[in-house]
């Protein structure tokens, strides 16, 4: 009766994984930066979830489907949008660069920010996505560095500098207006 | 402890990412520097700022429903599989499945077997519909274009009546396989919920009754010769004040 063995797992999946869907979701519409897109993402990672779910052990089932949804946006964007994945220079610089980080957005939304740097959503939306992620995480998410270098898969003192660099920025850009 | 040691970790500061010992150095540092406690509190300012500013993303109902339904196709069990077996089978199979996901959801049985096979069939067309590909195949709030729409195209003719005033709007018409024959299904919305109103024959004349299964529920009631059948993922209080909508409209 291997059906009811799946439907069992199926069960079970919807029990642990299903309660995260939100912050899945909002992971992923923060890395997308589009409704459409990221609800495609969430699902098609909610798929890969599943299809690990035996690698999946007892613990902090959040912070394995950020992780899984984090590599799924990933992906996305490489196939997608691959310009907005710009590798970030000097990553081990725990003492934290004084260079602006680059920006991944075409001139005319950075235009547009500019005009309205209040609104710190759209600041954050313009960082490089992994700066974007890092501030995301620790800030709304309220994650640790342990967790966030957990779900990003680098070392803590990269989240440290990846922090420090986007709120240097986020500072800048949204101080300048005053 | 100088300030340009405490500069590169203030961010750790603020995160509380630092040992107690260097904390408390940090902390007697920016209670007495100048220069150094603006930058804390511009630090947490930003914090706040960012915390006020940023959008409460949450999944869309939507997207949890494909999810679901994209899980059990996964699961390979979108099929029901108590309809393909015969007789005391599927009886069996479906009390297994009950006692064997027990524990994980909210499987109710519902101890007739035919009933518990349109169930299950019940919610999957009510999965498949989410799927936006086929929501309605008649798109109208107006009761006489919805009505008609079924005449030649199923054995039971449904009333088709529009319940916007109470809440639930009528959005319009499909018609849908139920145990191999077609049935006509009419959709309704609740706020972004979709309700699946399913008309078949009549089966038992019993009371009304709510079920409740992986999240989706689903009232059923009996209507002269007409048997009901409602799935959605509104709330079943809310499933039921249907029903009486409904009745109340049709004069049931």
């Amino acid at each position: 009766m291997a059906w009811i063995a799946e439907r069992r797992r199926q069960s079970r999946f919807e029990t642990v994984v299903l309660p995260h869907l939100d912050a899945a979701y909002s992971l992923a519409r923060w890395l997308t930066r589009n409704d459409t897109d990221a609800a495609d993402v969430v699902q098609e990672a909610c798929l890969r979830a599943f299809r690990y779910f035996d690698s999946y052990r007892e613990g902090d089932a959040k912070s394995w489907l950020l992780r899984i949804v984090r590599r799924t946006c990933y992906d996305w964007l490489e196939r997608n949008r691959p310009a907005e994945l710009v590798p970030l220079e000097a990553e081990d610089d725990l003492n934290g660069p004084a260079r602006p980080p680059p920006v991944a957005v075409d001139a005319g939304s950075l235009l547009e920010s500019r005009s309205d740097l209040r609104h710190l959503d759209r600041l954050i939306e313009a960082l490089p996505p992994q700066l974007r992620e890092a501030v995301v995480l620790r800030e709304l998410y309220e994650l640790d560095y342990r967790q966030i270098a957990e779900v990003t898969g680098v070392p803590i003192g990269t989240v440290m500098s990846r922090l420090h660099r986007a709120r240097s920025a986020l500072r800048r850009r949204w101080e300048r207006k005053g | 402890m100088q300030c340009e040691e405490v500069r590169p970790r203030l961010d750790a500061y603020l995160d509380d990412e630092l040992a107690e010992t260097e904390r408390a150095l940090l902390r007697s540092h920016l209670e007495s520097c100048p220069d150094c406690s603006p930058e804390i509190a511009a630090l947490k300012r930003l914090r706040d700022g960012i915390r006020q500013a940023a959008p409460d993303y949450r999944a869309p109902a939507e997207l949890r429903s494909r999810i679901r339904f994209a899980l059990r196709r996964e699961a390979g069990v979108s099929a029901p599989i108590a309809s393909r077996a015969p007789g005391w089978l599927a009886y069996a199979a479906s009390l297994l499945l009950a006692v064997a996901i027990g524990s994980g959801g909210t499987f109710l049985m519902i101890g007739d077997r035919q009933e518990d096979t349109i169930a299950s069939e019940v919610i999957d067309s009510h999965l498949r519909s989410l799927l936006a590909t086929h929501l309605t195949d008649v798109a109208s709030s107006d009761q006489h274009t919805v009505k008609p729409w079924f005449a030649g195209r199923s054995d039971v003719s449904p009333p088709a009546v529009d319940l916007a005033a109470e809440g639930f709007p009528l959005i319009g018409g499909r018609l849908d396989l139920i145990a191999g024959k077609p049935v006509p299904a009419l959709v309704y919305k609740r706020r972004q919920h979709v309700i699946n109103l399913f008309v078949l024959p009549a089966s038992r004349g019993d009371r009304p009754e709510t079920l409740g299964r992986q999240g989706y529920n689903l009232r059923r009631w009996d209507e002269g010769d007409l048997g009901f059948w409602a799935v959605s993922d509104a709330s079943p209080a809310e499933l039921t004040e249907f029903e009486h909508a409904f009745r109340a409209a049709t004069g049931g």
